[in-house]
């Protein structure tokens, strides 16, 4: 008998991923029966770069890692290195970090619940979700100067403070989401097409997501309280008692399901609010860092010997920076970066077992995956096997605008020619 | 749990073979403070398995990453591993290290234990050359399956060359 397993690519640059990464399904039929993912076609080398860089330019590097957690590299890389160095950070700094995370919190889930919802096809809700989402990057703009990349972790401390002008304009966004809530949990929740495409599919047990090391919202849908701002308390965190969300809190038995993951998510923004409107309350007056000026601080991180490890639960969970110093050394020697997506690799595997092929959207967009924060070389292939490198794509850019140059130059002397001609 | 009694734990197991065992404290929070214990210990390739089994008793375990670095002669990894990950306030932060010569660079590898070491674990064998002993996929992960330089190796012969042509390209950016 014939074989009646076919394989279906989909990726690395594909409609239906918004990054790439290469899945490769076998299927019987509309069924899926197993998968092999590879990714790293977003791979950058970040961590060899950073190990040939002094660490404030590091900082900058952990920054760019990824543009939606763009605060999270920087809160666990900043924690490593003061762990590593010994360096304090200041009561008020430490309030100002948890906030920028949290605000960075609610806008990554509501982009993700956008995203979520263009993949079965609810346009509508896509774009309301957008929509609100707007009013927070309008805060993380006033707050720090920029919608992504806010460059507020230094080591010691935080580089912008919050004026007492600017407490209002938190508040009265955390007023606006309060009043949101219900309807969007309503249009997310109890939407007839959104449950008949999220129940049930993509299912991760507990024990599946136990053993494969699932962190965040991913592993807490299938009911496992990880939440590294629970177990592992860093900043603040500790004193307001985080608690980490599972569907229970909603009332509904955890199954691991789409739908468990939209419940946590929707439910982590509303535990977001609550947790900057209790640091706005409880945030003491004083300085933002304990080593205001940048060239001291390279020089006390030049003397630094140790090591240290920084976490920090980004959006999309667990992420850990390692880091290793060497006294007269500028630039780290060791640093090792782990970005959520990375644990949350081998869950999909189960995940798309026994699925159907029209799933494979919504369930692959359902651990909010980040490649380019997991990637981290820069090869392309054709037939012929051979590197791109960088001067060559400058060289291929610069011949291209050569090319458009010349052919507007050629176009606007035959329109002079013609224009010439008539008259 | 706490960290001692992990560490009680994995010295009743491995005794002397756990070798330099301490216990890192830091204070965190500003209004109610708490002690956070990290266990840091070196251990060797022929008891990681009886380490990680030990810890895998007293709770979950969960692999953050294996880091890495290239010592000259020597490799050495450390395994960040966390016990009872998904308690409140009760998780226990362990680092084990451990050393592999250069000339036999093979370490046993978790995916046995851990199942979810297989990602970290197949990152090292590309990035450092090693093998693990045991993996049930050892393909090349996030880099081309036929690239044959360790990027992380410092003795790697490819490597100045990469770098010399990183530096070169960021002397035409400036």
């Amino acid at each position: 008998m014939a074989d009646k397993t076919f394989e279906i690519p989909i990726g690395p640059v594909h409609p239906a991923l918004k990054e790439p990464i290469r899945f490769t399904f076998q299927v019987e039929g509309e069924r899926i029966v197993g998968v092999d993912i590879k990714p790293g076609f977003a791979h950058r080398g970040i961590e060899f770069m950073g190990l040939r860089r002094n660490l404030i330019q590091v900082l900058y590097l952990a920054e760019r890692i990824c543009g939606i957690c763009s605060i999270s590299h920087p809160i666990a890389l900043t924690q490593a290195v003061e762990n590593a160095a010994g360096i304090e950070v200041p009561p008020r700094a430490q309030y100002i970090r948890v906030i920028v995370s949290e605000l960075e919190r609610i806008h990554s889930h509501l982009l993700w619940a956008g995203v979520a919802v263009h993949e079965l096809g609810f346009d509508t809700l896509l774009h309301l979700t957008w929509k609100v989402r707007e009013r927070v990057m309008d805060i993380l703009e006033e707050l720090t100067g920029n919608r992504v990349d806010y460059a507020i972790p230094i080591y010691g401390g935080v580089r912008r403070d919050i004026t007492p002008e600017q407490y209002p304009l938190v508040r009265e966004m955390i007023r606006y989401y309060r009043g949101l809530f219900e309807e969007l949990a309503d249009r997310l929740l109890n939407d007839a097409s959104i449950r008949a495409r999220t129940r049930g599919v993509g299912v991760l047990t507990p024990q599946e997501a136990e053993a494969l090391c699932a962190v965040g919202p991913t592993a807490r849908a299938s009911g496992l309280r990880k939440d590294v701002r629970q177990d592992w308390p860093y900043l603040v965190y500790g004193d307001f008692g985080v608690k980490a969300i599972t569907p229970e809190d909603y009332g509904l038995a955890p199954q691991g399901d789409v739908y468990d993951r939209i419940i946590v998510r929707l439910l982590e923004v509303a535990q977001s609010i609550d947790i900057i409107e209790r640091c706005l309350e409880e945030m003491p007056e004083g300085e933002i860092t304990s080593v205001p000026k940048v060239p001291a601080l390279l020089a006390q991180l030049k003397k630094a010997e140790g090591e240290g490890i920084g976490r920090h639960e980004a959006p999309r969970g667990e992420v850990i920076h390692y880091i290793a110093l060497e006294a007269g050394k500028e630039e780290p020697v060791v640093w090792k970066v782990k970005a959520p997506t990375y644990s949350n690799l081998m869950p999909w595997v189960p995940m798309f077992r026994d699925q159907e092929i029209a799933d494979i959207p919504i369930i692959a967009a359902s651990i909010d995956p980040c490649m380019c924060c997991m990637d981290r070389v820069y090869i392309v292939r054709d037939t012929v096997e051979r590197e791109v490198w960088k001067e060559e794509l400058l060289r291929l850019s610069w011949g291209k605008t050569d090319r458009i140059r010349s052919r507007i130059a050629g176009r606007s002397l035959r329109a002079a020619e013609a224009e010439h001609g008539g008259a | 749990m706490n960290a001692q009694e992990v560490l009680a734990a994995l010295k009743d197991a491995l005794g002397e073979r756990l070798r330099t065992p301490e216990i890192r404290t830091r204070s965190v929070g500003v209004k109610s403070p708490r002690t956070i214990e990290e266990i840091w210990a070196h251990i060797d390739r022929e008891s990681l398995l009886e380490a990680v089994g030990v810890l895998k008793s007293l709770g979950p375990v969960h692999i953050s990453i294996i880091s890495g670095n290239d010592l000259g002669e020597e490799i050495e990894f450390l395994y960040h591993l966390e016990v009872g990950f998904g308690t409140e306030g009760g998780e226990v932060l362990v680092t084990l290290r451990l050393r592999v010569p250069k000339s036999d660079p093979v370490v046993p590898s978790l995916c046995g234990l851990i199942p979810g070491a297989q990602t970290t674990e197949r990152e090292k064998i590309e990035f450092f050359g090693v093998t693990f002993a045991g993996i049930p996929d050892s393909r090349h992960l996030f880099l081309p399956e036929d690239m044959e330089v360790h990027p992380w190796r410092k003795d790697e012969p490819e490597l100045e060359k990469l770098v010399k042509r990183a530096v070169k390209w960021e002397e035409q950016d400036g």
